[in-house]
């Protein structure tokens, strides 16, 4: 047999352009390694060597950001500023995950480094992720994540309301990765017929796939094909009518595991989605755009109504997400004729990320033993308390509910003005509506923290936790780039507006 | 006469649908857990339909990153559903209600 051909084709995989995915797997073993090698005593160390460890793959990616941009590994794989922007973002996102880990998991007699482990794993899948530009390498990707996210949701395993939320969010998973896998068959299927024209051997490609969707605009399971794509795609995003798991999930999984949920799978699945709206499916805009239209805007309704009436935190975080799925959806349906649409996308997702962490940080540091169980009532009185926290606090719901002139006020600017310009007027109003509403239940939550009278339903026999300082340190810089990012938006800022 | 492409994706979509309103209409979480797995051979076949009648070889290279998926999906699903039961001694959907508002 000869192989000379197959060795041609591995001799040119650059295995140094994924340095970020392999030493962040390498980290994950090295924990495993150290739990094995270390005394017992030493053990509780090991999570700092995980945030370590990342702090340094931050900054040598921080001081190699520009990339040769490209295809590698014949194609598998396209290395752009886009994709060095998301590996920050998922390497931010799964650092402060473990900040947040090593405040939770503590108050549980459950096992630590596995979690560290799994998370870094996670956050290595979540990169190679949103560069993949072939359905193969995409779906692999996505599972790495979702196999992952089902073993952390249900991570306090003698708890009945993890477990079970591990269950539900492993059954509606499995569901919209099959309904995306049919989706993939379909499309490539369809693009290997030799009766079509611009038929493919390589169909898995997304860069053939564009050009056979191109010469064949109006084929049926292409149609249909696409239709179970997006429909997979946005189960991850949490979009309307998609959405159904996310409050039980949210509340039954630890905290730090909502905000990984909330933030890193949120995002992965709207790039993923960007990504296929622009690059692959483009032929097909007068099918994608009325069906993402409706989505981003029963999203935006839906998650903002069901917010309106929760008591218990996480499932109010989690409904407020919705929302915020929605507004990027809005942002994502603007990319196909504002061309720096895809750039507010972006600069939404880090504002997001930003202020869904202050939130989830602080949720984290007052959380009691039973972590499902944070009821908004619980923050009655915080602002005298525990001023910082309640700052903090105060930061992130105001950046999520979009006032300025914190970060998530210029997100949601720059989404509003992407959709004015590509003409979305109905969406907008529905939008703004939107905002009103989310205005409603942020400030209720913030009126609890500073004016409420009542005493704290379970009052602390001594005071609130405080936190550790690895967290406050966390929590203050998070505070504090809101607020940068609000007045200042950098080349980030020059670039969503297209400068 | 060997059967044709046709038959090959209708019999694909048919065990899709089974699965898919398995999901939705069954109680018991095994069940649930066969149908999706029967959704996942059901794209496995037509990939392999496809495969092979379109002449294209990728397909049949997913099929073993599919099976290595639906592996380590099973793996993980059917350790949580047995902490469940330890800890409610019961499968049954309807009975999983410690997370209503």
């Amino acid at each position: 047999m000869d192989i000379s051909h197959i060795a041609a084709l591995a001799g040119g995989n650059p295995w140094l352009s994924i340095w970020p995915e392999i030493s962040l797997g390498c980290l994950a073993l090295l924990l495993l390694a150290l739990e094995i090698l270390l005394p017992p005593a030493a053990h509780r160390r090991i999570p700092a060597v995980s945030i370590i460890g990342q702090l340094v793959i931050l900054c040598l990616l921080l001081a190699n950001l520009p990339v040769a941009e490209g295809p590698v590994f014949n194609g598998l794989l396209l290395l752009s500023s886009q994709g060095q922007l998301m590996r920050v973002f998922f390497l931010v996102t799964s650092i402060l995950v473990a900040v947040l880990a090593g405040e939770t998991l503590p108050k549980h007699r459950v096992p630590r480094v596995e979690f560290h482990h799994i998370a870094l794993v996670i956050a290595a899948a979540m990169m190679l992720l949103v560069q993949s530009r072939n359905f193969v390498m995409l779906f692999v990707a996505l599972e790495t994540v979702t196999v992952g996210l089902y073993i952390l949701v249900s991570y306090f395993r003698t708890s009945a309301k993890s477990l079970e939320a591990g269950l539900k969010y492993l059954v509606l998973g499995s569901l919209s990765s099959a309904l995306l896998l049919f989706g993939i068959v379909l499309l490539y299927g369809v693009a290997g017929n030799p009766a079509l024209a611009a038929r493919t051997d390589h169909a898995m490609q997304f860069s053939n796939l564009a050009l056979f969707l191109s010469a064949n605009p109006h084929n049926f399971l292409a149609s249909a094909g696409i239709v179970l794509v997006l429909a997979g795609v946005a189960f991850k995003v949490g979009a309307f009518p998609f959405q159904i798991w996310i409050p039980d999930v949210y509340e039954g999984a630890p905290t730090p595991v909502t905000a990984l949920l909330a933030v890193g799978s949120k995002a992965a699945g709207v790039v993923v989605l960007l990504i296929l709206v622009t690059e692959v499916f483009f032929p097909y805009d007068s099918l994608v755009v009325p069906v993402l239209s409706a989505m981003a805007a029963s999203t935006i309704l839906f998650g903002n109504l069901a917010a309106l009436k929760q008591h218990n935190v996480k499932r109010l975080i989690g409904l407020s997400g919705v929302s915020h799925a929605g507004f990027i959806l809005l942002a994502l349906v603007s990319a196909s004729r504002v061309n720096w649409a895809a750039g507010a996308v972006y600069f939404y997702l880090f504002a997001y990320l930003i202020a869904s962490f202050a939130v989830f940080g602080v949720m984290t540091v007052l959380s009691g033993p039973d972590d499902a169980d944070q009821e908004l009532g619980s923050f009655a009185g915080l602002g005298k308390e525990r001023p910082f926290l309640a700052g903090v606090l105060a930061c992130g719901l105001g950046s999520l509910a979009g006032i300025p002139p914190l970060a998530g006020f210029m997100g949601k600017l720059f989404v509003f003005v992407a959709a004015f310009k590509a003409g979305h007027y109905g969406l907008l109003g529905v939008a703004i509506a939107g905002v009103v509403l989310s205005i409603y239940y942020y400030f209720g939550w913030i009126r609890t923290v500073y004016f409420s009278d009542e005493a704290p339903v379970t009052p602390p026999a001594a005071g609130r936790p405080v936190g550790g300082l690895a967290i406050r340190l966390a929590l203050a810089l998070l505070a504090a780039a809101s607020v940068a990012l609000g007045f200042y938006q950098g080349p980030l800022g020059a670039w969503v507006s297209g400068r | 006469m060997s059967p044709s492409l046709d038959a090959y994706v209708l019999l694909s979509a048919a065990l899709f649908a089974i699965g898919f309103f398995g999901v939705l209409v069954r109680r018991n979480t095994l069940v649930i857990f066969m149908c999706l797995e029967l959704m996942l051979a059901a794209a496995t076949l037509a990939l392999v339909a496809f495969s092979r009648f379109n002449n294209t070889e990728d397909g049949d290279v997913f099929v073993f990153f599919i099976l290595t998926v639906a592996a380590a999906e099973v793996a993980v699903g059917l350790a949580i559903i047995v902490a469940l039961f330890r800890r409610k001694q019961t499968i049954q959907v309807d009975h999983l209600d410690s997370l209503k508002h």
